[in-house]
């Protein structure tokens, strides 16, 4: 198990365009750290910077206490599974998964039993002699993970590894890596534009947007309590409120209303989010605090919740309302903002 | 890409092999010494005076440019609908018929020349230039069709039907809505077939007569009897030229309609 | 589309190929195997124990196979970096192996006498490096011949490469280094293997040109260099013997297709990996 350390990464592209900005993080032995966000991030030129592929213009990579910044692709040990899988197509699934075997001169019985090993890990014992072509995607994507496995890597690094595979496989392909990781007990960076995917199997998360990592913590953190705007909205955080505190816990939106918020933002103006979800309907009798008269806009079933676009005074705000209560564009409705679901940053 | 200094010093020695020779000639071309030297010792047009005073390279010219031109055209006339009709439906036999219309290639071009000389020119009695066109026929061929081919591959055939439905007849629809659409691959196979039939030499070799010889025939008589740089200064205008077509291509069709 | 329309349009030149082609090639090649009515090889058999015909016939097979193996060995790591520079030098670079390759044939064959002659260039940079007394007798040698051979075609086989190599993704390349081989390594055993379909279409096209070209050894070899294609030449417009001329063309039609068909058959089997 290895320890990763990122200090001070930076990288341009022809010296001009900076796609790392100064990044560090540090990822813990054995665990399995998401880089998440949109294209063009940087999230998959931090991975090849961790692979050796891009030598980065300043800054340093340690693996555990070694740095490796500069070593070698192929001296590094790190197995790699690609978007494209690249199984080489004129080698059967056992030939892929030797290549790298070959290369450490291992003795061929001993080769033989660590192939067939994890050929019986990854479920591909059947598939031995077949080519990539004759595979199926899920099949591919699994002989791309067991050719980077048998080596023994002391790193794993995913790059996006499951965008190419359909909704269902998917699913079991997610629990499958997670099963190998944990089972292998191997330190693992897995690169994503997949929130969802995201959250699901990594220990943590890493929210990358311009070269630089936003927020870094568990993936319940990053759901509960982003901390900037950009990773609010990235995680689905959709309505978004002008704040100026006024007191303790208490703020005063544009129109002059005041809310309540559990949390602290420690600044005297902030922006308010909330998701959809956590906006409650209420009746006029049930309204205490935190309420907004809506106007609806626009309505969309979304199959278990109706989903209602409000102009309201503090601006257009997003509501999924699964209630089962059905109301029609037009209608005048009353919201509430629970105190505690409103996150400040 | 990261970079692999031997491969690059390698790719570099390779291109100095391919570039140099014709840079060398171009030199040589403005060269005054009569006898081809290096470094050169004085700067002259005279070469290139010599070649327009050359009655063999004008009319040779002449020939060629002609030449390539009618056998082209010929060959977009008999390929262009042999290749959409190979496209356009499942025929039986469609492979063995693609490699019938290409199998001028399979056939070397000395012995192309050498068989219509004996027959045409030798049997049939008929004229040198006769002879001569349907060579050149026989060389283009090959890059209509699979120009041309490959083009009306790429095609998508529903748009022809979808011009049916509005009511455009079959002959209609080829002219307005195929034609169209394949005009670049027509263009490239022009430009390929036009450079190869001027080039040519096996074909035209044998099929030369009084007053009837292409430039490149005429060209290499010339250097089995002189060695001036006259020869230098025909090649100066003919990569002149070439590079024009290139970069004629290269604006329009992309460089890589060439390499097909 | 109706069976009489494809008919009609494949007509034409199906037509045209018989009686410009076939025709005369049959008219030409026939006679060979005839004598006195009767069907015989005998011709054939004195070709190949004619010493002079089999020492062509053999120069020309080892000059399109040695142009060949060269073409493949400048060729194959050429057409990799080609392949592997940003879009806009590639273009720049195939411009530049094209350009010789649209070039005049003649032109390309002048330009090594040029170089390779008695007062050529070589020649002269040896002489002023004191190197050599006499100059070297490079020109029409098998030497000449075979570096304009080998001029002649390269661009051929790194064009062909090139298209089959830039097919491929440069993933392969990046998986082979992390499973821990070197990047020449890497080539030598993903990139080299992919390509070898590519390699045999290039090998293809570069010996059975070698094989038939006409002007560079006409121009660079002499009357002693003599290959296949001279030799026609030589047979048909110089001696008249109408018939040699005629064998020597079946020879070389049959010897091209047979290298043609051979290496075809080992790229197919090759390429059929993983095709269910």
């Amino acid at each position: 198990m290895s320890k990763v350390t990122l200090n001070d990464i930076n990288v341009s592209y022809d010296g001009k365009t900076q796609i790392l900005k100064g990044l560090n993080l540090e990822i813990g032995e054995g665990e399995l750290v998401s880089l998440l966000g949109p294209s063009g991030c940087g999230k998959t030129t931090t991975l090849r910077v961790i692979a050796g592929f891009i030598i980065p213009s300043s800054g340093q990579l340690f693996v555990d206490t070694e740095e490796m910044t500069k070593v070698p692709v192929h001296k590094r040990n790190f197995g790699l599974v690609f978007q494209s899988y690249a199984l080489f197509p004129h080698l059967s699934v056992y030939e892929n998964v030797a290549f790298g075997l070959k290369l450490r001169k291992m003795e061929k019985a001993e080769m033989d039993r660590k192939i067939k090993e994890i050929l019986e890990v990854c479920d591909l014992t059947e598939y031995a002699l077949r080519f990539p072509k004759q595979l199926s995607g899920g099949q591919r994507q699994r002989v791309a993970l067991a050719r980077a496995l048998v080596i023994e890597p002391r790193l794993l690094l995913l790059d996006e590894p499951l965008s190419n595979l359909d909704a269902k496989l998917r699913l079991n392909m997610r629990v499958e890596i997670k099963r190998l990781q944990k089972k292998l007990g191997i330190t693992t960076v897995f690169v994503t534009h997949d929130q969802e995917e995201c959250f699901s199997i990594s220990d943590k998360v890493a929210v990358m947007n311009g070269g630089v990592i936003e927020q870094f913590g568990t993936p319940e953190e990053i759901y509960s309590r982003p901390k900037t705007e950009f990773v609010a909205r990235f995680i689905g955080f959709e309505n978004f409120i002008q704040l100026r505190k006024t007191q303790e816990n208490t703020y005063r939106a544009n129109d002059g209303s005041l809310f309540t918020a559990k949390m602290d933002c420690g600044k005297s103006e902030c922006l308010g989010t909330i998701r959809p979800d956590d906006i409650q309907i209420v009746t006029n009798e049930e309204a205490a605090g935190n309420t907004v008269t809506a106007k609806i806009e626009v309505r969309t079933y979304l199959g278990k919740s109706y989903q209602y676009e409000l102009s309201t005074p503090i601006g257009r705000l997003v509501v999924n309302d699964g209630s089962g209560a059905l109301y029609k564009a037009g209608d005048t409705i009353k919201i509430q903002l629970p105190a505690a679901k409103i996150v400040l940053v | 890409m990261r970079k692999n200094k031997f491969l690059t010093f390698y790719a570099c020695l390779v291109f100095g092999f391919l570039f140099l020779p014709l840079a060398i000639i171009a030199v040589t071309a403005f060269n005054t010494a009569p006898t081809i030297s290096f470094p050169i010792s004085g700067f002259t047009f005279k070469w290139f005076a010599n070649v327009f005073a050359t009655k063999s390279f004008l009319s040779g010219f002449q020939l060629s440019f002609m030449l390539a031109i009618v056998a082209t055209l010929i060959a977009l006339l008999v390929g262009v609908p042999a290749a959409y009709a190979l496209s356009r439906n499942s025929v039986r036999g469609k492979k063995l018929l693609k490699s019938f219309f290409l199998s001028p290639t399979i056939i070397p071009g000395i012995v192309v020349g050498y068989s219509l000389y004996q027959f045409i020119v030798l049997k049939l009695k008929l004229p040198v230039m006769q002879g001569l066109l349907i060579g050149h026929f026989l060389v283009v061929l090959p890059y209509v069709i699979r120009v041309v081919g490959s083009a009306l591959e790429q095609f998508d055939f529903s748009i022809e039907e979808m011009a049916w439905t509005l009511g455009c007849g079959k002959a209609q629809a080829f002219f307005k809505v195929v034609l169209p659409n394949i005009s670049s691959g027509i263009v490239a196979a022009f430009m390929l077939a036009f450079i190869n039939s001027f080039n040519n030499i096996p074909v035209s070799m044998f099929l030369s007569g009084p007053g009837v010889r292409t430039l490149p025939t005429a060209l290499m008589n010339y250097i089995e009897y002189f060695y001036d740089p006259t020869v230098s200064a025909v090649s100066v205008l003919l990569m002149a030229a070439t590079i024009a077509i290139m970069f004629v291509v290269e604006k329009t069709l992309g460089i890589g309609a060439l390499t097909k | 589309m109706k069976k009489q329309s494809t008919i009609l349009l494949i007509a034409p030149i199906t037509i045209l190929l018989v009686v410009v082609l076939i025709l005369p090639l049959l008219a030409v090649l026939l006679p060979t195997v005839f004598e006195g009515g009767a069907v015989t090889l005998s011709r054939y058999i004195a070709f190949f124990q004619d010493p002079y015909y089999i020492k062509i016939f053999v120069r020309t097979l080892r000059i399109a196979l040695v142009c060949t193996l060269v073409c493949m060995i400048l060729g194959i790591p050429t057409a990799y970096f080609i392949s592997r520079v940003s879009k806009k030098w590639r273009g720049i670079l195939m411009s530049v192996a094209l350009f010789p390759m649209l070039t005049n044939s003649v032109i390309r064959a002048f330009a090594w006498i040029n170089i390779l002659g008695k007062n050529g260039i070589v020649n002269q940079i040896l002489s002023a490096l004191h190197l050599v007394d006499q100059p070297l007798s490079m020109l029409y040698t098998e030497f000449s011949v075979l570096v304009g051979t080998i001029y002649l075609f390269l661009p051929l086989m790194i064009i062909t490469l090139v298209g089959v190599m830039e097919n491929i993704d440069n993933d392969m390349m990046e998986a082979a280094e992390s499973l821990g081989a070197s990047r020449l390594l890497s080539f030598v055993k993903v990139i080299l293997p992919m390509s070898i379909p590519g390699i045999i279409t290039g090998a293809v096209l570069v010996f059975t040109g070698a094989m038939t070209a006409y002007t560079t050894p006409q121009l660079l070899g002499g009357p002693k260099n003599m290959l296949l294609s001279t030799l026609i030449y030589q047979r048909a417009m110089t001696l008249n013997d109408w018939t040699g001329a005629s064998v020597v063309a079946l020879v070389m039609i049959v010897t091209t297709l047979i290298v043609m068909k051979g290496l075809n058959a080992i790229a197919g089997r090759l390429d059929k990996r993983g095709e269910n």
